[in-house]
């Protein structure tokens, strides 16, 4: 008994000096910004030193309208597609399929747009439709066969843009009977000097941000990341919330698409192509972690806007495509960095 | 047998027959449980008993093999899953307290049962009141931290301080505690101890699962000995003093020599 009482007596000691730092860890955090706003101010300051860096060495481009408008152009592609993969890497999966459902969806959409004759709403249902069946595939794959979602979803990715291949046959299907309809204009048009797809892209964050910060199904999401044990011994089906997960995705894609062809008036099945690593490295210059259980939509819109402007900015400047990819690699690294110090936690 | 003074009569769960096996090995056998309102049952047993997968049964995280019965009020459920556990007032703390560690201590308390309104947005300003009001009936207050601060950030008997208002929160009339003092200082764990008469003195029914003789003898009502997969012993406590209840165990654990 004595030799018991002394054990627990250690093991309180252990453990009340194990509490005291993280007690003052605490009370010097609390003085500061509020946890969960840390990760979307640290890709703010992130971004407002690197676009100070580029006013500074190209004045000339970087306080010109033109490079905003450039960067608007194509940021929404890129809010879009990232926000589907927050829910995903929140949920502790990943999805690397979303660059062949893209123009997966996008050829739903074009053919369906042929068929019926410039039927826009019919067209969007469909991509719609191709995108939430492939999301629910992956889905299916990686929480009933228990497959790990990094593969599942890389094989995904050669699958469907081998499937796009086969049943468009190399044919690129232009749209420039549409671009002077009402839709058109009201979807890619511009309000000013604000292309219209920016409202668009800020409408589905606001929805997603709310449902990824607010709603019963995305807090499901972060616990599914986080400790899907718990969640089950709760009642929580985890199964279905990393399915829904990956349908987010889908959908997202279905929209990038229908934007993106919207937008070039044109359909081409390698439009996915290139799209694969700016987006990720959007979501995690936004300061969403791998490891799932945390995530943050408000970064993940500056994060795409970091890299957007990365690459808008260098080949604006005049440099050569390849310092882009150099850019990347500097930002991306310097970001984790930055998040890692900021938040006190390992962003792994 | 009967427990020592059962308020009520009719068992609120009675366990008949379960078996369960993980491929050959027989995790439990021929188990038969009546469990009454207002009585604390403390589940002792060695590692491997079968203690922990008994829990893991009747709060529904994992099935029986086929044949066995739950009832609850006389009456057997169909289906038995973890949120149909809860929907019928039985609430566990689990040994691993499932907790989300990097989610707000409300989000926890709440988790799997969130407030919302006809869409499903949480009702985050109700959330949050009444983990902090409940947090405080139970005596864990904080300078330090709030309802809407991580759970990651708290020590190990707050985080089981979260799982245990968790249990109670919701209408509870089956509390199950799987070790619910390991790894605690001494303070945390008389804490506990309170905790749980004072479940008992709520009219709810308690099962405490402890590796401790002494903390389960000092509040138990009742003694269920389980010895790999069986039930050995199920016994009002009476008047049986701690040596006599350890000497209890003692033979259970020769019996498995002899067996």
């Amino acid at each position: 008994m004595t030799a018991a009482t002394t054990a627990k007596a250690a093991e309180a000691q252990a453990a009340a000096s194990s509490d005291a730092p993280a007690v003052m860890r605490e009370r010097r955090r609390s003085l500061s910004i509020p946890e969960n706003f840390r990760p979307v101010v640290g890709a703010a300051v992130f971004f407002i030193v690197m676009m100070a860096i580029f006013v500074v060495a190209s004045p000339r481009v970087f306080l010109d309208v033109g490079i905003f408008s450039a960067v608007f152009l194509s940021l929404p592609i890129f809010v879009i597609l990232g926000l589907g993969l927050v829910f995903v890497t929140v949920a502790g999966e990943s999805d690397l399929s979303f660059p062949s459902v893209v123009p997966l969806c996008g050829l739903a959409y074009s053919v369906t747009f042929e068929w019926l004759n410039f039927n826009f709403f019919a067209s969007l249902v469909a991509a719609l439709a191709v995108g939430v069946m492939c999301g629910w595939l992956n889905g299916l794959l990686v929480t009933r066969l228990g497959l790990s979602s990094l593969i599942t979803t890389l094989g995904m990715n050669f699958a469907l843009i081998g499937l796009t291949h086969v049943l468009n046959r190399g044919e690129i299907r232009i749209f420039s009977e549409f671009n002077d309809s009402r839709i058109r204009h009201a979807i890619v048009g511009s309000w000013g000097p604000i292309p219209s797809q920016m409202f668009w892209a800020a409408g589905i964050a606001l929805v997603l941000g709310l449902i990824f910060h607010r709603h019963k199904y995305g807090i499901h999401a972060h616990i599914a990341g986080d400790n899907p044990e718990a969640g089950r011994a709760m009642g929580i089906n985890i199964e279905r919330t990393k399915t829904i997960a990956f349908v987010i995705v889908g959908v997202c894609s279905a929209l990038a698409a229908v934007i993106a062809i919207l937008l070039n008036s044109t359909y081409y099945a390698t439009m996915g192509e290139g799209l694969l690593l700016p987006v990720l490295a959007g979501v995690f210059v936004g300061g969403t972690p791998v490891g799932g259980g945390r995530g943050t939509i408000g970064g993940l819109v500056i994060g795409a806007a970091t890299v957007v402007f990365i690459q808008t900015g260098v080949v604006a400047i005049g440099l050569d495509g390849y310092y882009t990819s150099l850019g990347f690699g500097v930002v991306i690294v310097l970001s984790l960095l930055g998040h890692r110090r900021f938040s006190g936690r390992l962003t792994r | 047998m009967e427990p020592s003074e059962p308020i009520c009569r009719e068992p609120i769960v009675e366990l008949t027959n379960i078996n369960k096996s993980f491929g050959r090995v027989f995790a439990l056998e021929g188990i038969n449980l009546k469990l009454y309102a207002g009585e604390i049952v403390a589940l002792v047993g060695d590692n491997g008993a079968g203690k922990s997968t008994l829990t893991k049964i009747i709060s529904g995280i994992e099935k029986s093999d086929p044949g066995g019965r739950i009832t609850i009020d006389q009456v057997e459920p169909r289906g038995w899953s973890a949120a149909k556990a809860r929907g019928l007032g039985i609430e566990t703390v689990h040994q691993s307290r499932a907790l989300s560690e990097q989610q707000s201590i409300f989000d926890n308390v709440f988790m799997g049962r969130e407030r919302t309104n006809a869409l499903g947005f949480v009702k985050r300003k109700e959330e949050i009141a009444e983990t902090e009001a409940l947090l405080r009936r139970i005596g864990y207050t904080s300078k330090v931290w709030t309802p809407t601060s991580t759970v990651n950030k708290l020590s190990g008997g707050e985080r089981q301080g979260v799982a245990i208002a968790r249990a109670i929160l919701f209408k509870s009339r089956l509390v199950l505690l799987d070790e619910p003092t390991t790894a605690m200082a001494l303070s945390e764990v008389a804490e506990v101890m309170e905790f749980i008469v004072d479940l008992k003195r709520q009219g709810k029914s308690v099962i405490f699962i402890s590796h401790n003789p002494w903390d389960a003898h000092a509040v138990a009502d009742r003694f269920v000995v389980l010895d790999r997969g069986r039930i050995v012993h199920d016994g009002p406590k009476g008047d049986m003093s701690s040596d006599e209840f350890i000497r209890l165990l003692k033979d259970s654990a020769r019996g498995k020599v002899q067996k």
